[in-house]
């Protein structure tokens, strides 16, 4: 896989580590101690509060009655798909940053919060979708995959850390039919998490996790530096039938239950969610998102795929029920 | 019927009248693959995907000489896809389409007969398919893989040819047991000739040549992908040579295992037999551990049919105890008569750090015709059919002589200067032959009357 998946990340380092192996692996290296921003950005000293523990991420596990709750999302981008079998995926490598949001802030070029985008690099505050498809550019490996994904940037003290990639997970939740699954119309606006959250978010929609490990949490983890801190996003996947966008960008998409899409929206799209990978680990005090605090985790997606290619895979791979495209490093 | 795409109605119904006159034949009942229509491309139809979005198990789309610049998704079971020559019906990408013919879940799907050029992801695509062929292809300067089958099983990848993809020639991975065979095919200048993932189970690689990559064979393991480990693929009489090719594109694993001919990365219980490998800077045939980063981690009762053994420290774990890095061990593999020369550091050489109770971690190598292995005297130490012993110290294989070196940079794969192909075989009477889906497991080779390769270029 491809590809496919396939052997990219693995022998990579397999000799290497084999090279260096005497020495046990990392996790409790002093290194760990450090948080680190491979790449552009400098470390810096932290100390104090780990992360993890905090209320947040119980009131944020728990279990709860509402949709969000029951059984979302599919499970963890990677893991679980291997085993619930449909799919199509794509990594999307960082575009750009820019105070824009075509969504929230259209036609108002630096009125918002620092994004980092992912997909279709044209993208600024005064895109509209069409726009965007015809343009038919990305960083996707998917080329067809034309759309636009954004989250907000992750602030360091040295100031912003671009991130590496963004990993976007197409599905199909549980208690919804794939067969009647519908691809995207084009100029759908969506928006996974809640940029004002004052309290801790359900993890299920929004939270900060390590590499593919399981565990998503409100706060910043701290990350080994085997796996580096990623934020996930889970989107809606059911629509109303008729509203591309809604005043509070929300009220035209909800989340499907165990029971499908609930009444008032008809349509059952798949569900997207988004890993977004950050060259950062160890310790995580002093990090912030554009936004605000962790908590106000978020992302946004404007869909401007090319409109046959996404029917084909909605179609042929999620009411299929075939795996066709895991994200792997790309080749060069 | 299914769906029409981008004709006009009168030659639609035109083509769908021809179509059902010819494909409402009696099926002629031989051999399991009954030809029934024939749709004409572009006589028929413009495009191979609307020829084939017409076409109905059984049928045939043939395609005459041209150059066809689209992607084609093949949903509908048991078609064979053929040009009508191989070297000049040509799928082009252009650098813009993702896959040259990719099937999704539809078995028994064969394509044959043409080449695909200059795609951003794959030449040909099997993915879900139970039954797929892919016979005298050609696949040059795709994104990912050439020939490329995942999740599939009972295959046949023959008489095809792949050169310039920055991951594998050929690939086969997420299957077991795979029941298919590669046979009769050449691999050169992409990063790696061969790789499988997670694959084997009557996966059998024969009579085939891998040249001029970055690396070989890489059969290999990982948690990312179902059926691990990677067990039981059997690899005989093949041509592996030159697998030092640093002009080429490259993922990272091709990158670091630069200039080994076989190896078995993290892989179990395989067979590599009478094999002429030579004129390799590291190893002719290695057997090294896989570390995976940020692995999966693995609940036991939501395996697949096909996974049985994944690494005790993944499986079953509280999120707590998942390591950041698990080892894939190569074990249980044998290396038997084969002919490995002009090697680097070691015509056989066997690295087992810290994944095995035992020095030789099951493997075993006899009757090789080698000068140089690591560690030393390793046939003596590790046969077949006998209990290791001896000092597995002595010359150990130092895998950081592979970390530490230099290596070329990849070039883009859009722009690396290939090797002409030659003239690639096409296939016998194409214009005439009847459509032979494939169904059920493939004919398997006949490993008794395969003998080893002369050492030959040519």
């Amino acid at each position: 896989m491809n590809r496919v998946a396939a052997a990219a990340v693995l022998a990579v380092v397999a000799l290497i580590v084999a090279a260096c192996s005497s020495a046990s692996s990392s996790s409790d290296s002093s290194e760990a101690a450090q948080p680190h921003a491979d790449g552009a950005r400098a470390s810096h000293d932290v100390h104090g509060d780990s992360h993890g523990d905090s209320a947040g991420d119980s009131a944020g596990d728990s279990a709860g009655d509402s949709p969000v709750d029951q059984g979302r999302p599919v499970g963890n981008p990677n893991g679980a798909f291997r085993y619930d079998g449909a799919m199509f995926a794509t990594r999307c490598a960082y575009s750009h940053s820019a105070p824009d949001d075509p969504i929230v802030a259209p036609g108002r070029p630096g009125e918002s919060h620092l994004h980092d985008f992912f997909g279709n690099p044209a993208v600024d505050a005064d895109s509209t979708a069409r726009e965007l498809v015809g343009v038919r550019e990305t960083t996707c490996d998917i080329v067809d995959d034309t759309a636009s994904y954004w989250s907000p940037a992750l602030i360091g003290p040295a100031g912003p850390i671009p991130p590496a990639f963004a990993d976007a997970y197409y599905r199909v939740a549980p208690g919804v039919p794939a067969a009647t699954v519908r691809p995207y119309p084009v100029g759908l606006a969506m928006i996974g998490g809640d940029a004002h959250a004052e309290a801790p978010q359900p993890t299920s929609i929004a939270g900060w996790g390590c590499g593919h490990a399981p565990a998503v949490a409100s706060d910043f983890p701290t990350c080994p530096p085997e796996r580096l801190l990623t934020l996930r996003v889970t989107f809606p996947d059911c629509w109303d039938g008729e509203h591309l966008d809604s005043i509070t960008h929300k009220d035209h998409v909800v989340y499907s239950t165990a029971d499908g899409c609930p009444e008032g929206f008809p349509v059952a799209f798949s569900q997207l969610t988004l890993l977004v990978q950050y060259p950062v680990h160890g310790e995580s005090a002093g990090l912030s998102i554009a936004a605000g605090p962790a908590r106000a985790a978020h992302a946004d997606f404007l869909n401007a795929w090319q409109p046959d290619a996404l029917a084909t895979n909605v179609r042929a791979c999620l009411a299929g029920g075939v795996v066709c495209s895991v994200p792997t490093t790309s080749g060069s | 019927m299914q769906l029409v795409r981008g004709l006009g109605v009168g030659v639609v119904v035109i083509a769908l009248f021809a179509l059902t006159g010819c494909s409402s034949g009696s099926s002629d009942g031989g051999d399991g693959g009954a030809s029934r229509g024939v749709v004409h491309v572009p006589a028929d139809y413009d495009t191979i995907q609307d020829a084939v979005d017409v076409a109905e198990p059984g049928d045939l789309v043939l395609v005459a000489p041209g150059t066809y610049r689209e992607a084609v998704t093949v949903e509908t079971p048991n078609i064979v896809i053929r040009g009508e020559d191989r070297a000049k019906t040509i799928l082009d990408g252009d650098f813009e389409l993702e896959n040259g013919v990719r099937v999704v879940g539809a078995g028994g799907v064969v394509v044959e007969n043409m080449t695909a050029q200059n795609y951003t992801a794959n030449g040909f695509f099997w993915t879900g398919a139970d039954g797929y062929r892919g016979s005298y292809l050609t696949a040059i300067r795709n994104g990912d893989y050439g020939l490329y089958a995942f999740e599939s099983v009972n295959g046949i990848f023959e008489h095809s040819y792949a050169s310039g993809s920055p991951d594998a020639g050929f690939y086969i991975g997420g299957c077991f047991p795979c029941d298919a065979v590669i046979d009769d095919v050449t691999s050169e200048w992409n990063g790696i000739g061969y790789s499988g993932t997670n694959s084997g189970g009557d996966l059998y690689i024969v009579d085939s040549v891998f040249r001029e990559n970055r690396v070989g064979m890489v059969p290999n393991s990982g948690t990312y992908e179902p059926c691990f480990p990677e067990r039981e693929t059997t690899i005989v009489g093949n041509r592996v040579y030159a697998n030092n090719n640093g002009e080429n594109d490259a993922i990272d694993v091709a990158q670091t295992a630069l200039g080994n001919g076989i190896l078995l990365a993290g892989a179990v219980a395989n067979v590599v037999e009478r094999n002429q490998v030579w004129d390799h800077e590291i190893t002719g045939i290695g057997l090294v551990p896989l570390p995976e980063d940020d692995p999966q981690p693995v609940a036991s009762d939501s395996l697949a049919d096909c996974e049985e053994a994944a690494p005790a420290d993944v499986t079953d774990v509280a999120e707590g105890d998942l390591p950041a890095t698990v080892f894939w061990p190569a074990s249980d593999n044998r290396v038997v008569g084969n002919e490995v020369s002009e090697s680097g550091l070691a015509d056989l050489g066997l690295e087992m750090i810290g994944t095995t109770p035992t020095p030789d971690g099951g493997n075993c190598f006899s009757d090789n015709v080698v000068t140089t292995t690591a560690p030393t005297d390793l046939q003596a130490k590790a046969p077949c059919g006998a209990t290791a012993s001896g000092d597995f110290t002595e010359g150990a294989f130092d895998v950081g002589v592979l970390i530490a070196r230099e290596k070329p940079d990849v070039v883009p794969y859009e722009d690396v200067d290939l090797p002409d192909p030659g003239s690639q075989p096409n296939m016998p009477n194409a214009k005439t032959a009847k459509a032979r889906p494939q169904r059920g497991a493939p004919h398997y080779p006949d490993l008794a009357s395969i003998v080893l390769p002369d050492k030959t270029t040519s």
